[in-house]
């Protein structure tokens, strides 16, 4: 192994893993986009319904739990690698819900026909939730492979894994 | 490493109060260099100057033959610690030791190797993970040390850096201090009001009052050969006795006492012969004897040595005061009558207060 590499495993020892939870931070970030883009609609009463409550209440579960996950992978847990994924699968799962059916129906506002989601608004709220799930599945991918090679490195120390 | 030379330096702040004045040095490469004196001195000022961080007023400041008077902080290549340690109390040891390197934008494997190196010069290695807040005041200071040696300055600025620890860590952190500089031969300049960490770190002292240079010199040449009397009462401890006496011919005469005087101490005082000037005696070179009666005031007895306070002959009210360090252990109660004989004096002239030396 080249003396470069092994350096960097070693300063994964002192250094916070940032890029990890950097990326679970703007999962988040964009996840509020979509919400926001989401909620924003006028369209009568097509979204007085359950989904949206459990939208509200999963969002709000999303992100205590991201955030949670974002402060374990900065220290190497790679247990939250597993939870990051799964969230991150879980919003690509989203896009099928609410807007792919909003997209795809019509509504009677004062009289007239109207689409319930536009194709702007669609394009918009599907690229939200798709980066916000490539960015938490990207940081669980790179946490699990950083977490390997500081449990490598520790063992070849000789170190307690902490 | 540096040389570093500090010619005519003058510090006038805005309402004109001027705080140091034509301040001359020479530092040689790698000597350990102590700023002494009292509060209000002018040290700190003065290394304030030579770090960058206070303007100076008039003179010019060289580093490695280079003008750095107007260079600003940054880049004058030179690291300081401070008495507070300043440390990033949200940061890990290793992140505070790394900082600066990390805003030079230094490869990350590079500040790796020398944030690994300067802890385990400093025995910091197994505390890289923590916060500054979960060491003690010791182990802080030394990561304010490590901060400055991954830097690898060409000169070391230590601003009192042992004021906040207890007399126990301070003795062991000094000690630190000057393997530190034997283990890398830095050119350092260390400001301290304590004179036992002037007497032990330094090559040589600067020692300082009121904003002037009272003598340079090695410690033991402050110690042995005081410039002035001021500088013979900061050096030393406990600090020399002084008395008012007049030279007549092979004796001293005092307020109630009577010392001779050898003759190669006649011929230094013959210009005085029958004129007024100090005498100093350091506590440590007063032993028994028979020349000055003493009355016991306090007898402190520290193990090795016991010190002895009194005043010179029976009368508190007119007679100087007296501080003798003996030898062993005394047990001499309040009142007691002693006599005490002086084994080395120093003289000064009363008007200049400068040490009475032989022409060279």
């Amino acid at each position: 192994m080249s003396e470069e590499r092994t350096i960097r495993r070693d300063r994964m020892r002192f250094i916070k893993n940032s890029l990890c939870s950097n990326l679970a931070i703007l999962g988040i970030l964009f996840n509020v986009f979509y919400f926001v883009s989401l909620y924003q609609s006028d369209v009568g009463t097509y979204y007085y319904k359950i989904a949206i409550g459990a939208s509200i209440v999963y969002n709000l579960i999303f992100m205590l739990a991201v955030f949670l996950a974002s402060e374990g992978v900065k220290n190497y847990k790679q247990n939250y690698s597993y939870l990051l994924a799964a969230i991150g699968v879980m919003q690509i799962v989203r896009i099928f819900y609410i807007p792919m059916q909003a997209h795809s129906t019509t509504t009677i506002i004062g009289g007239a026909e109207a689409l319930v989601m536009g194709n702007g608004q669609f394009y918009t709220i599907v690229a939200f939730l798709a980066i916000s799930a490539a960015c938490l599945i990207a940081s669980a991918v790179v946490n699990f492979i950083k977490c390997r090679e500081l449990s490598a490195h520790l063992k070849e120390l000789g170190i307690q894994n902490a | 490493m540096a040389t570093l030379n500090i010619q005519h330096i003058d510090k006038i702040y805005d309402n004109n109060v001027q705080a140091v004045f034509d301040f001359n040095l020479d530092v040689k490469d790698g000597e350990l260099i102590v700023l002494v004196g009292p509060s209000g001195c002018g040290k700190s000022t003065t290394l304030r100057m030579v770090a960058g961080l206070e303007d100076i007023s008039a003179g010019k400041l060289l580093l490695d033959g280079k003008d750095i008077t107007q260079t600003p902080a940054k880049d004058r290549d030179m690291a300081m610690v401070f008495q507070n340690y300043a440390l990033y109390g949200h940061m890990t040891i290793y992140e505070n030791m790394a900082f600066s390197l990390t805003l030079r934008k230094e490869n990350p494997n590079v500040i790796h190797k020398k944030v690994l190196a300067a802890a385990e010069i400093l025995g910091l290695t197994s505390q890289l993970n923590k916060k500054p807040a979960q060491l003690s005041g010791g182990q802080r200071q030394r990561v304010a040390m490590g901060r400055s040696i991954v830097r690898n300055p060409k000169v070391f600025l230590f601003d009192e850096p042992l004021s906040n620890l207890d007399a126990k860590l301070r003795g062991a952190t000094r000690r630190e201090i000057l393997l530190l500089h034997k283990r890398l031969n830095a050119t350092m300049l260390y400001v301290t009001h304590d004179q036992t960490e002037a007497l032990t770190l330094a090559d040589r002292i600067v020692c300082m009052s009121m904003g002037h240079v009272q003598q340079v010199g090695t410690p033991l040449e402050l110690y042995d050969s005081p410039a002035n009397i001021f500088v013979a009462s900061f050096i030393g401890l406990p600090p020399m006795n002084f008395f008012d006496v007049r030279v007549s011919g092979a004796e001293l005469v005092g307020e109630g006492f009577r010392v001779g005087l050898d003759a190669a101490e006649q011929k230094l005082l013959a210009p005085y012969n029958g004129k007024a000037i100090t005498l100093g005696v350091r506590p440590e070179n007063i032993v028994l004897g028979n020349d000055v009666p003493v009355t016991v005031s306090s007898n402190e007895n520290l193990g090795m040595n016991t010190l002895v306070h009194g005043h010179i002959g029976g009368s508190k009210a007119v007679s100087a005061k007296i501080s003798a360090k003996l030898k062993g252990w005394s047990d001499y109660k309040y009142g007691d009558t002693v006599s005490f004989t002086f084994k080395r004096k120093h003289f000064f002239d009363k008007e200049t207060t400068n040490a009475i030396r032989e022409e060279v």
